[in-house]
């Protein structure tokens, strides 16, 4: 119930009317007096004689007008306050952008009766203001404020549902920022919030959602695997009792597995298979149900990319070691005229794009046993350890510039500097004479990291397969990039950096163009959360307006009491003046 | 008699001292008395000659135009008279109102006019209406000497006529001190009192409270004669219509005294002292 009355206090003010009732009562007691005849009163209606009857209190007119002006003042002291429909707090929603929010029942989806129940809101009370959040896997804003259904209506196709996950804490805490703690939240999702009892009284839950069997893949990948590429699924049955649905793999048009999948209640599957490295696209998909969206991934060639290495070595023995370890990584390429890294004794540059590493094996080396001091966040230090490992190095202090990566001591056995055009140039402490590095698993290690850094800095897409809502990291030289979207929305990027992070904020192929060439990426809704439908419910949780907070909800109302008191008093005033106060 | 009402003859006495009533011409006429008459007399005042005739005083006879003319002529002197004041005061009870200096102005403007008319050679006779009229104790003599002055009779002057009705002297000056607060016709009061007078002054005299209203607000009005009430709320209208009515009062009074050839003034008896020139301008009193 409304509080209508915010100071009850105030309302004790109210003793003054029977008090003021009091004074005129008295006050309106008929003065007796003697007067020496009764000729010159008798021109008023003279009351009626006494006697048994009961004499009714005449009252003047200015009694009332106090006693109203009275009445409204208290009305007034009390703080009145009402809700009108104009005047309700702004309105910020929270729309789960999850995919879940597609599954549908009854032909319709969570989204759609919870669009349905928004339009509903606007129609019968619009709010002064609104903002739409969308909690996909971080809260964004979507749009301006809007007054009117309209308004939201147009921002409303942007919530799509494709998201892996729905962050509503954080969108809730973000509209909690936004409002100010004046606005109201509106959630708008399918499942419950975790604690069922809503302490803000500024919060609304509404879920849409129903407990639906579904089987989902809920994992895919394609990675190299020599010659071929070795292909992952796994599905789940997220029912209650087992379930059985069809898989069908496909790579081009030509079938690679047609099958029954049977799985048990709340279990999982997981399929491996391979397939040729040349086969192209790959699609799985399973029978329909609840959730579509995650009844078919697409899986592209796995990036393969290599290394143009040079090794000019000058020292066959170390030549030869060397070039054994790149072929053993699979990540070096036959060389051409544009080494990518050159591996040599001097510091010479062979190409304007070349990494360098200078190889220091000096005679007077003296071997280091440990202990070694590992910049561990380095790419070329990952996996290494360096256990028992005796490193001969010459014992040299470190150049200006390069910054030291494995030191023995304050001898830098590895260090890099990086160059004004974004060049490497490592320089490898090591003289393998007296070393022992090279008979354990940190040296192919170290060059395989070496590699795959360098590899990492080329142009192109990092990988080809990615899930719903990770970012996709291109390597550019500079040149623009246009991204064309599985619907065929095209973005631009017309400067870029170097590194670009692409968003993937729907399912399918993404066709990458940067400069001359064309790279593609595939992006599948994988989320085991999301595709779990039997934690969706239908319900509201929380009210708006608690009874301690109604003061700052409603409007207030002493200004409307003030003011009729305000014209009772002058309506007093003028008929005291006039003389016209009295019956 | 209340010592407040004995202090104010005195008073009334002391002021009197000063004024002489204003005799008319025609009042001059009653007993023998020290002041000329209209009318042939005794004094030794001539006035005119005429034949005799039979009857006549043969000590009038003027001897002289007999042996001249033998021609039987009488001299004629001035009448001396004593010329008399009737005055008729209102006992009723609103002429000793409550909170009002009425009773006293009353007293004070009786004696005040018997001194006046005693200062004239007039004689005089105070009538108190009441149960009739009755005359005051002692009323011929100095007025300090008056008794059962007194205010407490519930009958207007018309009643008080209808149960016994004043033995006036002819060609009397006769003044009615009253409130006049009253229903009826003035005018039959007026042909009452003016019937064999010489002249009649009528002198309303009115309490402060009665010339002005009560402050605002609930009143019953007791009337102090009949004990009828009435209740009224006072505010500006009902005060100027309280005015209203007791100028219309008075002019229904005044248009009475003018038909009757009387003169009427208006006292407010807390300003009883300061209004003796309005009994001036009427011809009543005159500076000794």
């Amino acid at each position: 119930m409304i509080p209508f009355l915010t100071y009850p206090l105030a309302l004790m003010a109210l003793a003054s009317l029977p008090a003021l009732a009091a004074i005129y009562i008295l006050r309106n007691r008929f003065r007796r007096r003697q007067v020496s005849s009764l000729v010159l009163w008798s021109f008023h209606v003279q009351s009626k004689p006494g006697g048994a009857k009961i004499h009714r209190l005449q009252l003047p007119l200015l009694f009332f007008l106090e006693l109203l002006g009275l009445l409204l003042l208290v009305v007034a002291a009390a703080g009145p306050h009402w809700q009108l429909p104009q005047s309700t707090r702004p309105l910020i929603v929270v729309l789960d952008d999850s995919f879940s929010m597609r599954a549908v029942c009854d032909n319709l989806s969570a989204q759609a009766r919870a669009a349905e129940f928004l339009e509903k809101l606007f129609r019968r009370q619009p709010p002064p203001s609104t903002r739409f959040i969308l909690a996909g896997t971080q809260p964004r804003l979507l749009g301006a404020s809007v007054q009117s259904w309209p308004e939201a209506a147009q921002l409303l196709p942007q919530w799509k549902c494709w998201s892996p996950g729905a962050a509503i804490d954080s969108a809730i805490t973000l509209a909690a920022e936004l409002g100010k703690q004046q606005a109201n939240i509106l959630v708008l999702t399918n499942h419950k919030p975790a604690d069922e009892k809503i302490s803000n009284p500024r919060l609304e839950w509404h879920a849409f959602g129903s407990p639906l069997d579904n089987l989902a893949i809920v994992n895919a990948s394609r990675t190299a695997f020599g010659d071929q590429d070795r292909c992952l699924l796994e599905i789940a049955n997220y029912s209650g009792e087992a379930r059985t649905t069809k898989l069908l793999v496909q790579a081009g048009s030509n079938d690679v597995q047609r099958s029954i999948i049977s799985i048990g209640a709340h279990g999982q599957q997981r399929l491996i298979f391979n397939i040729p490295a040349a086969a192209p696209v790959l699609r799985a998909s399973l029978d329909p149900d609840a959730l579509a969206e995650d009844n078919e991934v697409q899986l592209l060639q796995p990036v393969r990319k290599r290394v143009r290495v040079q090794v000019a070595l000058t020292n066959a023995a170390l030549n030869s070691l060397v070039n054994r370890t790149l072929e053993a990584t699979g990540l070096r390429a036959a060389l051409s005229d544009n080494p990518e890294l050159v591996i040599r004794e001097s510091d010479t540059i062979i190409s304007s794009n070349s990494w360098s590493l200078r190889w220091l094996s000096s005679t007077g080396a003296i071997a280091y046993v440990g202990p070694f001091i590992l910049d561990r966040s380095h790419p070329l230090a990952e996996g290494i350890t360096l256990e028992g490992v005796v490193w001969a190095a010459a014992a040299l202090t470190n150049a200006p510039g390069e910054v030291p990566i494995l030191l023995a001591g304050n001898t830098p056995l590895l260090s890099a500097r990086e160059d004004a055009l974004g060049r490497r140039h490592l320089t490898l402490n090591f003289n393998p004479g007296l070393s022992t590095l090279q008979n354990t698993p940190d040296w192919p290690i170290l060059f395989w990291n070496l590699l795959q850094w360098r590899a990492a800095e080329s142009p192109g897409l990092k990988e080809s397969n990615a899930r719903l809502g990770t970012e996709v990291n291109l390597k550019t030289t500079g040149e623009p990039v246009t991204v064309i979207m599985p619907d065929g929305t095209t973005t631009v990027f017309p400067k870029t950096g170097g590194d670009l992070a692409l968003e993937t904020p729907m399912p399918g192929l993404y066709s990458v163009v940067a400069g001359p060439s064309t790279n593609r990426f595939a992006v599948n809704p994988l989320a085991a959360d999301e595709s779990d439908l039997s934690r969706c419910a239908t319900g509201l949780w929380g009210v708006w307006g608690e009874e301690t907070e109604r003061r700052l909800e409603e409007t207030s109302a002493v200004w409307m009491f003030g003011l009729a008191a305000l014209a009772i008093l002058v309506a007093h005033l003028y008929l005291l003046a006039a003389g016209k106060g009295g019956r | 008699m209340d010592p407040a009402i004995r202090q104010a003859l005195c008073d009334g006495e002391r002021l009197g001292g000063r004024y002489a009533l204003q005799v008319p011409q025609m009042a001059a006429s009653g007993w023998t008395g020290s002041r000329s008459g209209r009318r042939t007399g005794s004094s030794i005042d001539f006035q005119d000659y005429r034949e005799y005739q039979l009857g006549d005083d043969l000590r009038f006879i003027d001897w002289g135009i007999y042996a001249r003319s033998d021609r039987l002529t009488v001299k004629l002197f001035r009448e001396e008279v004593t010329p008399h004041l009737d005055l008729i005061l209102d006992g009723s009870l609103s002429m000793n109102l409550e909170n009002t200096a009425k009773a006293r102005a009353t007293a004070g403007l009786a004696a005040l006019l018997a001194t006046a008319a005693a200062n004239a050679q007039c004689t005089q006779a105070v009538w108190l209406s009441g149960e009739g009229f009755q005359r005051l104790p002692n009323d011929t003599l100095v007025s300090s000497t008056w008794d059962k002055l007194t205010w407490d009779s519930r009958r207007t002057l018309d009643q008080s006529f209808e149960i016994l009705a004043p033995k006036f002297r002819r060609l009397g000056v006769r003044v009615l001190v009253s409130d006049l607060l009253w229903p009826g016709s003035p005018l039959q009061t007026l042909r009452r009192l003016r019937d064999g007078a010489a002249a009649l002054f009528v002198i309303q005299l009115l309490g402060r409270d009665d010339v002005n209203p009560p402050d605002h607000g609930n009143l019953r009005a007791v009337d102090c004669e009949t004990g009828e009430e009435t209740e009224v709320y006072v505010d500006a209208t009902v005060a100027k219509q309280y005015a209203g009515n007791l100028a219309q009062l008075q002019q229904s009074w005044a248009d009475g005294c003018r038909q009757c050839g009387t003169r009427m003034t208006t006292i407010v008896a807390e300003a009883f002292e300061n209004s003796l020139g309005e009994l001036e301008s009427i011809q009543l009193l005159t500076p000794a």
